[in-house]
């Protein structure tokens, strides 16, 4: 009876069987209604919050740096008073103009001449530059109509008929707004008076020779100064919104082979090298900033993940008994995240947007720019990581949760047999390269971090098989705290790997961003410090030296050392003509910049007839500003050319002997200290016996030293010092400098009229400049490393979190067998300094392995051993992973042991 | 109902192959209430699970309400389960973030059933815990918690419950209370019930006890006066 009715049911039961699927609708309310429940309930609180601040950091950092890089490219394009510049010696192909115009761009155009102004009761040398209507394309004039006062900006250069002074000028020739000068044969109005200009450091020799005098281009043909021949230097000047306009433009000016050598294209980058390396610096720190911003929230939503699915396996199972089938399980969990991740996006990105606003309102002192709208990418960005992040770290545990047995409702003991526990970590590191990759869409940034976490997994598995194979006994080893914990360590080893990796990993990424933050602000503090000087001085003559001195101390002014200045060349070395293969290696480039101020030489000599010979200046980075003399200075690099050399007693400040030693307290002639770079670049060695040629004289000195120098702390810098004595009897003038804030530039008028000879360089509006680029530079970083810290501390807290679970259920049978709460409290103390302190060892290796490869092939620094952090590291470690784990792990010992072992936590 | 066809379970150890299951043979009408007795490792457990699909057989064959279960894979069981199927637990195994009634609704709901909030408070009004609805697990006291998965276990009408010692965590009086309850809803729904429990007092008020040693059933017999009757 009952067989006759079996089969024609199972045959219906079996169709039914196979096709019964519930309806989608019906399993994604099931799934709403797990997810609101499991929210009130408290389960989802962790992963959601690790998904919304993966959205809030990496929205916010993004906003932030793409408006501040947006604004930081806009205000170092002031520098330049436009986007693109094409100069070059004499006359400029108008075609380009055309071609700029043609393609949309906006154009002006500029002329720089040297020329003598006259009034009534003066006269006096100035760095003239004619300007067309269009001029500043980027940047403001800042003019008053008083001297020496802050000033208002305007977008325009002087109208035709008018010529703009800078302040001292004024009071050189005895002038006021209103008054008439003459410059060459036209006599102009004197419209206003100039404060700032946006591009006055971004000229040349031409434009630092004197007060500034700015005249409309209409004019210059009146003045009849500028004549075939003279020295004047044009330039074009080409501005857009649009970057990729700009660059096809450039492309296209970079293609026209007969004006290579002659014309020449730059943008700011170009245009000032330490603009341009804080700049590309500030961009890889903030990318990295992100990038660790990434990777943390990753690693937080991979443990909240974790610890959800873990609490997930009794749900599942349940659900099976009832009759879910994994496919409904997966799409139930699929559901859930998706729905979660779109919330924790509007609400990231939201808070994301108010996470930059903050800072932006922390950083409007400091920010002295007004930042250009953000775009919409930021927002994509900030969404497209947390879909990643979960796809990469949540779903694998979750989608693991579809293989737990449902006979784990008997049993629960058995859990995920089927999917090996790996899977989900080797989605996750897959998908963390995949983000560090497609963020930085940089191959060395990302091969560096994948090297270095792969790392740390090699060497943990190493210690952790060491520790495993030195466990000789078993048992809990409940007597005393330090055996309980030694053991405990030992029993959760996979699980305590895993943990040292997060917390290293963590630990880590803290280490690098702050340690890169300390030395980038304090490489530039020290490059330009408050006090650098900002005037130079040169071809001051032996006699004039203690009257500049005088002058100075009279004044308040500020002066420093007097360098002889004498020009050489090396003939020989041991007697045989070096003849070196390769340029100079660009690291010394701008040493050459320096040295190269030859191509600067016949400049001077038309300006000054009068003067002495050798004006020219060895004036650190003096010349960088001028990259037409850089352009050449590259032509001529590989040919023995003339040096600017000195002597000196003591060695100079920022310059650092790396081989042999300086001359000691006995000093000797005969002696030469050669830069490093420089002494590759002849194959030296100490102890080599060059030859020079100094003022027609051959004069022989032996290498004892080999210097590093500092070349962008715009200070004289030489590559080649004499021991004194070895050539003074030669003939040399000096080079010297001096701080002088805005209000006493005044005195440069009293100067140059005590010491007519004398060439003052003025480079104090490149100095602020650059200072103020920096400051912005440094508070965004400032900024990020905080958020990128925050990051960090929600990670270390949710890792520890993560194994709550396991540790209650061990401390409540612990307890109930009679273990005090004294011991087990100092047990897991123990146990967590144990595991903070390796952690932070490892972290402190790892940081200082990337460190030297980020800094010595990204940020271009020097690389230096920070001995103090391979103490404070694992220390530091210890501290915060003890403090954080029995903060948390408190409860452990404070609820009743009943509770914990029926499972009401 | 209920036909098993020489089960057998093995499972693999560090030290060989452990058999817990030998051979069973085992027929269950429908409507039967059986108990399954035995020491600690005897194996009933492991029958149980096997009998209402929750794991595979290593040979042998269960068939449930005329399925085959060696022919389905896991999520036809899984199917089958929701359809025919109800368990109660030794321990209870609520969700702790549902509350009690969010629990009783959970099978119903898997079911697709639009007025799962409706029946589940009749069946939380039928265990005596109408006022509790909208606690959670930890705040209900444990004969609470398996009244809670009583009344979940029949929220489907399942055809068979099984019971895994349902009043293992609980004290002797709680513990009688709750068999009262199960016994009382199983006439009621006229549902075939299979309890495993190692209470010989539990096991007589069922129709038939049978019992096993070392995964061997060595006795099957009729309980006079139970309480099924």
């Amino acid at each position: 009876m009952v067989k006759q009715m079996r089969e024609p049911r199972l045959h219906s039961m079996r169709a039914s069987v196979l096709s019964d699927k519930k309806p989608l609708s019906n399993l994604l309310g099931l799934a709403m209604r797990l997810l609101w429940r499991d929210w009130t309930g408290g389960e989802l609180r962790l992963l959601f919050f690790a998904l919304v601040m993966a959205v809030t950091s990496v929205t916010g950092i993004a906003l932030f740096t793409d408006r501040l890089e947006k604004a930081l490219i806009l205000e170092s394009a002031n520098m330049l008073a436009a986007d693109r510049i094409v100069s070059g010696r004499g006359l400029l192909p108008e075609e380009v103009l055309e071609e700029g115009r043609v393609r949309g761009l906006r154009t002006a155009e500029t002329l720089s001449f040297t020329s003598m102004a006259f009034s009534g009761s003066g006269n006096m040398l100035v760095a003239a530059k004619a300007v067309t209507d269009t001029y500043p394309l980027r940047g403001e004039v800042i003019v008053a109509e008083e001297a020496f006062i802050r000033g208002t900006p305007i977008q325009n250069g002087p109208p035709v008929g008018e010529v703009w002074l800078e302040s001292r000028a004024l009071s050189a020739l005895g002038v006021e707004v209103g008054d008439s000068v003459f410059i060459g044969e036209a006599e102009l109005r004197v419209g206003k008076i100039i404060i700032a200009e946006p591009d006055r450091s971004g000229g040349g020799m031409v434009d630092n020779a004197g007060p500034r005098l700015m005249l409309h281009m209409d004019d210059v043909e009146q003045t009849n100064v500028v004549q075939v021949g003279s020295r004047i230097s044009y330039r074009y000047l080409f501005a857009d919104d649009d970057q990729q306009k700009l660059n096809d433009f450039e492309s296209w000016f970079r293609g026209q082979e007969q004006w290579l050598g002659k014309y020449y294209i730059r943008d700011v980058r170009d245009e000032s090298e330490e603009v341009s390396e804080a700049l590309n610096r500030a961009e890889s720190f903030l990318l990295l900033g992100s990038l660790f911003a990434v990777l943390l929230a990753g690693i937080a939503i991979a443990l909240a993940a974790k610890r959800y699915s873990e609490r997930h396996y009794d749900y599942v199972a349940i659900l099976k008994t009832f009759g879910c089938t994994s496919s409904q399980i997966a799409t139930i969990y699929l559901a859930i995240q998706i729905v979660l991740a779109a919330i924790a996006i509007v609400v990231g990105s939201l808070l994301g947007y108010l996470v930059h606003q903050g800072i932006l309102l922390l950083l409007e002192s400091v920010l002295l720019i007004s930042l250009p709208a953000a775009g919409f990418q930021p927002y994509v960005i900030g969404s497209l990581t947390a879909f990643i992040c979960l796809l990469a770290f949540a779903l694998p545990p979750l989608l693991a949760l579809r293989e737990t047995p449902p006979l784990r409702v008997l049993r629960k003991d058995i859990s995920q047999q089927k999917i090996s526990a790996r899977i989900p970590y080797i989605f996750g590191i897959l998908g963390a390269i995949f983000l560090v990759y497609w963020y930085s869409q940089n191959f060395y940034l990302t091969s560096v971090l994948v090297i270095v976490i792969v790392g740390i997994a090699g060497f943990l598995s190493i210690i952790s098989y060491l520790f495993l194979r030195s466990s000789g006994s078993v048992g809990m080893k409940a007597g005393s705290a330090w055996k309980l914990a030694m053991t405990a360590a030992r029993r959760r080893r996979t699980q305590n790997v895993l943990q040292v990796m997060v917390f290293s990993v963590t630990i880590m990424s803290l280490l690098i961003l702050t340690l890169l933050r300390t030395d980038l602000i304090d490489d530039w503090q020290a490059q330009l410090p408050e006090d650098t000087p900002n005037h130079f001085m040169m071809n001051i003559s032996q006699n004039q030296i203690e009257g500049i001195e005088a002058f100075f101390n009279e004044n308040g002014v500020e002066g420093n050392a007097f360098y002889p200045l004498i020009s050489a060349r090396v003939n020989t070395v041991n007697g045989v003509i070096p003849q070196p293969e390769e340029d100079l290696e660009s690291s010394s480039e701008r040493g050459n910049l320096t040295e190269n101020a030859g191509a600067e030489e016949s400049q001077y000599e038309e300006i000054r007839a009068s003067i002495d010979a050798q004006p020219s200046a060895a004036a650190g980075n003096l010349d960088a500003p001028d990259s037409e003399a850089a352009e050449e200075g590259r032509r001529v690099r590989g040919s023995l050319s003339r040096r600017q050399v000195t002597w000196a007693d003591e060695l100079p400040d920022d310059n650092r002997i790396t081989a042999g030693s300086w001359w000691g307290e006995d000093i000797k002639p005969g002696y030469v200290s050669i830069e490093e770079d420089y002494a590759d670049w002849l194959d030296l060695e100490l102890g080599d016996s060059l030859e020079f040629e100094v003022n027609q004289q051959i004069i022989s000195a032996e290498v004892s030293s080999f210097r590093s120098v500092r070349w962008d702390n715009m200070q004289p810098n030489f590559f080649i010092i004499f021991s004194p004595g070895t050539i003074d009897h030669l003939g040399s003038t000096f080079l010297s400098t001096a701080l002088m804030e805005r209000e006493q530039k005044i005195l440069l008028n009293d100067l140059i009229q005590l010491f007519p000879t004398i060439v003052v360089i003025e480079i104090d509006a490149l100095i602020e400049q650059v200072q103020t680029i920096i400051a912005q530079v440094t508070s965004a970083i400032e900024l990020i490393s905080v958020l990128v810290l925050l990051c960090g501390g929600l990670v270390l807290l949710s890792c520890v979190n993560a194994t709550l679970d396991e540790r209650f259920h061990e401390n409540a049978i612990l307890r109930t067998l009679g273990a005090g709460k004294k011991l087990i409290l100092s047990s897991l103390l123990i146990e967590f300094a144990m595991i903070g302190f390796v952690a932070g060892l490892i972290a402190t290796m790892g940081a200082e392995a990337s460190l030297y490869y980020l800094q010595e092939e990204i940020f271009e620094q020097e690389f230096n051993f920070h001995y103090w952090v391979w103490l404070a590291g694992p220390l530091l470690g210890m501290l915060i992973i003890a403090g954080l784990g029995v903060n948390s792990t408190r409860q452990v010992v404070s609820i009743s042991p009943l509770n914990v072992l029926r499972k009401v936590v | 109902m209920i036909r098993t066809e020489h089960l057998t379970k093995s499972v693999n150890t560090s030290e060989g192959v452990l058999t817990i299951l030998k051979g069973i043979n085992l027929s269950i009408d429908a409507g039967e209430a059986v108990a399954i007795v035995g020491a600690s490792g005897s194996g009933k457990s492991t029958l149980l699970g096997l009998m209402a699909g929750l794991d595979g057989s290593s040979s042998g064959d269960v068939f449930l309400d005329g399925h085959s279960l060696a022919s389905l894979d896991e999520e036809q069981r899984a199917v089958l389960r929701g359809q025919v199927v109800g368990f109660v637990f030794q321990s209870f195994q609520l969700l702790p973030s549902l509350t009690a009634l969010e629990n009783v609704m959970l099978p119903i709901e898997l079911k697709g059933d639009a007025e799962a909030n409706e029946k589940a408070k009749q069946l939380l009004e039928r265990v005596g815990l109408a006022e509790r609805g909208h606690h959670y697990p930890n705040q209900l006291s444990g004969g609470e918690q398996q009244r809670v998965a009583i009344a979940r276990a029949f929220a489907t009408q399942a055809k068979i419950l099984f019971a895994d010692e349902p009043t293992g965590n609980l004290d002797t009086a709680t513990g009688s209370k709750i068999a009262d309850l199960l016994f009382d809803l199983n006439r009621e729904f006229t549902t075939t019930l299979v309890l495993v429990t190692h209470d010989e007092r539990l096991a007589k008020r069922c129709g038939r006890s049978v019992k096993l040693v070392a995964g061997e059933i060595v006795s099957g017999e009729t309980n006079e006066g139970t309480a099924v009757a």
